[in-house]
């Protein structure tokens, strides 16, 4: 993957979550069912873009990486 | 021999410890202002990732989290959604930062600043106003402190006592160990709030409900309206959604904004080191899981306790736990309290003689080196005293320097990208975003769909920025080059 290709997809993933997050986006999660984990999904819906942000920075890592001079 | 007296013994320890920590991290620190303020740039990935999580993390999350859970339920919410948000540009803006830093000898974010838009005004202003934002803070970690200690030890050990204590301690690290103390002791309380968090956050429901699922149910069943965003105001009415979006828009603006934050870029050991915290600190961020879930717990529990804020203590004391369990949330709540104020007061004290007085005076370095510990000392005891005699104004004061630290955020954005940027148009976008702020703080009623003063201020920032840049004279090539241009990985400092 181009290192712009990887960071276009990785700046549209936080777009995303701010979107979801926030109003509109959050509306549609602005509800008690279904549950997950035991969570109410108003609480698991925001706690589900935090925990997918790891996997998303470390593909940008991985990418960012191989277009790089090494780090001191 | 009473309980008490085993919980009091239980947080010395745990105090001595600490300042154990902050004293020998001293001894590795070099006595120049860059080893006092960076560090010498010599933190690790697994210090930088407990110092970031620690730092953020404050008493506002460790016992305002659990009191919004229990007093606001759904509104709390927006402290799980914004940090992430924040934190992810810094995967590209701290290694670009910390490049310019080792290239140009920077140790603070207004001399980033200042270094591209030089102006002595500019730099005094950024001063002031960080350290107008500063105190209200530490003094809500302070307060914090005083409060758990009070609570556990039944009153045994009063709220000034217990403050002066834990903060006589972060002084005295602070002052002799500077960055180095901060860095790890910081390490310490960070584990220490993470596993504590996640211990009685999953105790408590079910001890109390047997259960999460079961404890939200019977939340559902009595009071729904706790669990659908954006959740109550602090009086009990439905919040507005412009509210809720706007403060997370404000935080996720402003968190990297704080000085004591985006200092931590020039306290890395490499590039790889801070993208590696951006990467994990979501990991961190998870952390309010639990914290919601104590907060959670306390609401069918009865009677609460006055102030939602003392929900946490309330919470631990009434549920009858053994002593040991106490001392443990007591030394988490402390670590968050203490890893956030030591952070506070030392990134104060670097601000106001580097940025503050640093640039009208000629300072040789031990004299920089003791103004920083006067100003340690100074602001710590204005917050002391503040945090003795205070009102509930005081969260609202916190909301509110948040609006004043997310107005650096345009000119850091534009020292580092935009090449057409002027000195004129940041200093008149940083005047027109504050004085907004300030008129929608003082005049809440006028607020467009609610949103936070802080956001409306940038509104009016960013143009006044941009229209003002575009109508004065662009800067020379070769300068804007050096900030913006290509970085390369391992250049020697000029």
């Amino acid at each position: 993957m181009s290192l712009r290709t990887a960071r276009t997809l990785t700046a549209l993933y936080f777009v995303a979550m701010a979107v979801a997050v926030m109003w509109p986006g959050a509306l549609v999660a602005s509800r008690i069912e279904p549950w997950v984990f035991g969570l109410p999904f108003s609480f698991f819906w925001p706690a589900l873009w935090v925990g997918l942000a790891v996997p998303v920075l470390y593909a940008l890592d991985r990418v960012e990486a191989r277009h790089r001079t090494p780090d001191r | 021999m009473e309980r008490w007296v085993f919980i009091t013994a239980f947080i010395g320890v745990y105090l001595a410890v600490t300042l154990a920590i902050g004293l020998m991290a001293g001894r590795r620190a070099t006595s120049s202002v860059a080893g006092f303020v960076a560090a010498d740039r010599s933190f690790g990935l697994l210090v930088m990732y407990f110092i970031t999580g620690a730092t953020v993390f404050s008493s506002f999350a460790f016992l305002g989290g659990p009191g919004w859970t229990y007093g606001r339920g759904a509104a709390a919410f927006y402290i799980l959604s914004y940090g992430v948000l924040g934190m992810a540009p810094f995967y590209w803006m701290g290694p670009r930062a910390a490049a310019l830093g080792r290239r140009h000898g920077y140790v603070t974010q207004t001399q980033l600043l200042t270094g591209r838009f030089p102006s002595k005004g500019l730099s005094a202003l950024v001063a002031l106003l960080s350290l107008v934002a500063f105190i209200p803070y530490v003094t809500i970690q302070i307060r914090g402190a005083g409060i758990v200690i009070e609570a556990v030890t039944d009153g045994h050990v009063p709220l000034w006592l217990g403050a002066l204590v834990a903060y006589g301690i972060v002084i005295v690290y602070v002052l002799v160990s500077g960055a180095m103390a901060v860095g790890w002791t910081n390490t310490f309380q960070g584990i220490f709030m993470v596993v504590i968090a996640w211990t009685l956050g999953l105790y408590l429901p079910n001890r109390l409900y047997g259960g999460i699922l079961p404890m939200f149910e019977q939340i559902q069943a009595a009071r729904p309206e706790l669990l659908v965003t954006p959740g109550l105001t602090a009086s009990g009415d439905p919040w507005s959604w412009g509210a809720y979006s706007t403060y997370i828009l404000i935080s996720a603006v402003g968190l990297m904004m704080w000085p004591h934050l985006f200092m931590k870029a020039f306290t890395a050991k490499n590039d790889d080191t801070l993208r590696r915290t951006v990467i994990l600190f979501p990991t961190f961020q998870l952390f309010l899981i639990p914290v919601f879930l104590i907060g959670f717990s306390g609401v069918m529990f009865g009677r609460g306790p006055d102030q939602a804020d003392f929900i946490l203590p309330f919470m631990i004391l009434e549920t009858d736990l053994p002593w040991l369990v106490v001392g443990l949330f007591c030394a988490g709540a402390l670590s968050a309290s203490m890893s956030t104020g030591d952070a506070l007061l030392h990134a104060a004290a670097s601000v106001v003689v580097e940025d503050g007085i640093g640039p009208f005076k000629l300072l040789t370095e031990a004299t920089q080196r003791l103004l920083m510990r006067l100003v340690v000392v100074a602001v710590g005891a204005i917050a002391y005293f503040a945090a003795l005699d205070a009102e509930s104004s005081l969260v609202q004061l916190l909301a509110t320097a948040y609006g004043i630290v997310s107005q650096l955020a345009p000119p850091i954005v534009a020292a580092m990208y935009w090449r057409r940027a002027t000195t004129r148009g940041v200093v008149a976008g940083l005047l027109a975003g504050w004085s907004t702020a300030a008129f929608f703080w003082l005049n809440p009623g006028m607020k467009p769909y609610d949103m936070h003063e802080g956001v409306l201020g940038l509104l009016v920032h960013v143009p006044v920025l941009v229209i003002v840049s575009l109508l004065t004279s662009r800067q020379e090539e070769a300068h804007t080059h050096r900030f913006c241009g290509p970085i390369v990985a391992g250049e020697a400092p000029e």
